[in-house]
């Protein structure tokens, strides 16, 4: 059994923290090197079969360094592939995607259409590197389902984003017949892997948003002891100070929460949603501050202090926005409290 | 596995005498100062005959000799069955066991640990009104006169100490050299001639805090912890006593105080406010939060793996939180809160929302402000360097 710490040990040995965004083909490399993306793979299916977290451990340091890797589309396309009962050849796609074949999840919307021969036309959003994807797992009408990108009627066009650390696609269709052996999930299959993906996806992103706030605020630190005014190091500046501890107590509480949800197995779906939503504003908090704490060479492209904050609000706004998690938490605590 | 079944069956024990003797309508019964008081003594008595009041002291105490992990378990049964805090014994269990075990003489220890199980209680003498953040620049002064010390001065903030029996002084033997080297740490009478009391009405309408002036005060040199110029670090002892379990506890009693807002929401029709509804789910997952660091904190403590400055964000955190909670109770209670109503002294939940709301300012001032919080966050976790000694003003 692989300790937490071995595993954050290999992270920051992999993905130092001085390489801000490390190029994201070698690092797919690397990490398929390491084992991470079969990290969530039971043993029998060949897996290192570790548990969320390691999951929550390995995104934390991704998100640290702003990786380029998509790891959080992958584990979430690998949970669909692995529940699956009705996918053709299961173990074969298995095989692949631990050798480094990249399967993601869609993580938005899709928006299609049916002809009167079952064949799709339309947009299946929120596919991240979609340009080096095999199969991307998708949200069908009636069912969840493996769509290779080579496959007649798939074509992908770019979306860019302002986190130029991330590159977002659209999955088009256009009279594209899906292959009933590529179903994964269908009817209330369909349901549940909806339901077991989506705390895994919240999770995933809190963790990515917290090892990016831990990461700007060190970074925003290092520069106040740095950078002299009035003869002294602003980092001397009670008003500065205090700030950065607020932001250090707001980081070390989530984080908190954090590790126990991702200790906790009986977490609902909508505490998952309200802890990527507390993680999410923390990362975007910080790096509002952080601009604000560089002065003038936070506002360039000089400096890396806006990376940070671009890949904050991206992961503020997936898999849900805040009013929607924080609503969803109030109702469901009501009812519990009737 | 041994260790968990052991805590299981620790629970277990506990919870089995809480369903019979945790105290029904005690909030009832503390609508004046008087009446708090004597439930407070009576709860602590039976928590001391039953075993669960002191699990931190050493095994030779009946009750005692429990693991950090076990007091955990303690003071959760404790919140989850909504016993009174022990608030008028706090000082005596916690500050003065910790500096009589850890810095006082034999002689003194025999003499009043037994004394704090019969129910003697202790009060702090530490704060003044110079000497706040900055507690090193007190000034009440200490003359030894033969076998006395001779005490002129004025102590703040004093907790309770209107109903204390003894008390944790600091006082200034010397104002040579750095001032921390000058401070004497005395264990007063308050029944000594030259002592007096006045309690502080605060802003609520409760007294949980008192002046303490001291005029020629004689107290023999035999009640002097440590040598004459070392309080300073006896001091160390008293502050670094309590180990994270009170804001544990405060924790988990606040998530279950969440009911009182969701009560409220539901009386005033608001169910379906999405507004409400959004505000009461961030207050949920804050409160989340707060149960969680405090917990990890507690856990690292159990480990060993506490580092610098841990508490002051679990301090923080939960301070905020309660912030945060009374003012949603007082927004949503509206009007209502504004009339003076009977309120229940030392607990959380007062009965009314806007006494709640001004209770909780004592969280993010009192025990080391919030700003004191922040800069040994900063200096000691961010390692951000400290202000010069002395501004050019």
């Amino acid at each position: 059994m692989i300790e937490l710490n071995e595993l954050t040990d290999a992270a920051q040995k992999a993905f130092p923290a001085d390489k801000l965004s490390p190029p994201r083909d070698a690092s797919w490399q690397l990490v398929a090197e390491m084992g991470w993306l079969m990290i969530r793979l039971p043993e029998n299916e060949g897996g290192l079969g570790l548990g969320r977290e390691a999951s929550t451990a390995i995104h934390y340091e991704m998100g640290r360094v702003l990786s380029a890797v998509p790891l959080i589309p992958a584990q979430l396309g690998l949970h669909g592939v692995l529940g699956s009962e009705t996918l053709a050849e299961r173990a074969d796609w298995i095989e692949r995607i631990a050798g480094g074949a990249y399967v993601p999840l869609h993580m938005l919307p899709t928006s299609l259409e049916a002809g009167a021969d079952g064949a799709l036309t339309g947009t299946v959003s929120g596919v991240f590197e979609a340009d080096m994807a095999t199969a991307v797992l998708a949200r069908l009408p009636d069912c969840y389902a493996l769509v290779p990108l080579d496959a007649k009627g798939v074509g992908i066009a770019e979306r860019p984003v302002w986190d130029p650390s991330r590159r977002l696609f659209d999955l088009v269709l256009s009279d594209y017949r899906p292959d009933p052996a590529l179903i994964v999930a269908s009817g209330d299959a369909a349901n549940a892997l909806h339901d077991t993906i989506g705390p895994e996806a919240h999770l995933a992103l809190a963790a990515d948003s917290l090892g990016g706030a831990t990461a700007a605020l060190a970074m925003s630190v290092e520069y106040m002891k740095m950078r002299k005014q009035f003869d002294r190091p602003i980092a001397m500046f009670q008003a500065l100070k205090h700030r950065a501890a607020d932001l250090k107590t707001r980081i070390v509480a989530a984080e908190a929460l954090l590790w126990n949800r991702a200790r906790d197995a009986g977490v609902t779906n909508t505490q998952m949603g309200a802890l990527k939503t507390l993680a999410a504003e923390v990362y975007e908090f910080v790096t509002e501050e952080a601009i604000q704490f560089h002065g003038g060479i936070g506002l360039t492209e000089e400096h890396q202090c806006h990376l940070f904050m671009k890949r904050a609000m991206l992961n503020l706004s997936l898999c849900g926005s805040s009013d929607l998690w924080k609503e969803r938490t109030g109702r469901e605590a009501l009812a519990a409290f009737a | 596995m041994t260790e968990n079944t052991d805590l299981e069956s620790l629970r277990a024990e506990v919870r089995g005498w809480l369903s019979v003797n945790a105290p029904a309508g005690w909030r009832d019964a503390s609508r004046t100062q008087e009446d708090f008081v004597a439930t407070q003594r009576d709860w602590f008595a039976r928590l001391v005959k039953a075993g669960y009041a002191i699990p931190h002291w050493p095994a030779e105490f009946p009750g005692g000799g429990r693991s950090l992990a076990e007091q955990k378990v303690i003071y959760e049964e404790l919140a989850k069955a909504d016993c009174p805090r022990l608030l008028l014994s706090f000082v005596s269990t916690y500050h003065a066991f910790a500096t009589l075990h850890e810095c006082a003489s034999a002689e003194q220890k025999a003499k009043y640990l037994p004394r704090i199980l019969e129910g003697e209680t202790w009060c702090q003498g530490f704060s003044e009104p110079g000497a706040g953040s900055d507690l090193a620049a007190l000034k009440t002064r200490a003359e030894r006169k033969g076998d006395v010390y001779v005490v002129n001065g004025q102590k703040v903030w004093s907790t309770m100490a209107q109903f204390a029996d003894k008390c944790l002084l600091l006082v200034r033997t010397s104002s040579d050299g750095p001032k921390q080297a000058g401070i004497t740490y005395l264990l007063m009478d308050m029944k000594t001639p030259g002592v007096s009391v006045r309690p502080i009405h605060q802003i609520q309408g409760d007294e949980e805090f008192a002046e303490i002036f001291l005029d020629n005060v004689e107290i023999p040199v035999s009640e002097r912890v440590g040598e004459e110029g070392a309080g300073w670090a006896v001091a160390q002892a008293t502050l670094s006593s309590e180990r994270g379990l009170t804001l544990m506890e405060l924790s988990y009693r606040m998530r279950g105080a969440l009911a009182r807002v969701a009560k409220l929401i539901r009386e005033h029709g608001r169910e379906n406010d999405a507004g409400v509804l959004r505000d009461f789910g961030t207050l949920v997952t804050q409160v989340d939060t707060t149960c969680a660091i405090a917990d990890q904190f507690l856990e690292n403590r159990i480990a060993g793996i506490e580092r610098m400055g841990d508490a002051s964000i679990v301090k923080n955190t939960y301070s905020r939180a309660l912030r945060a909670y009374s003012l949603l109770g007082l927004r949503l209670g509206g009007m209502a809160e504004q009339y003076v109503a009977p309120i229940t002294f030392g607990d959380l939940n007062t009965g009314n929302w806007m006494a709640d709301y001004m209770n909780s300012f004592a969280w993010t001032i009192a025990g080391g402000s919030e700003e004191v919080q922040r800069n040994i966050i900063a200096e000691r976790m961010l390692e951000m360097p400290r202000e010069p000694k002395s501004w050019v003003l």
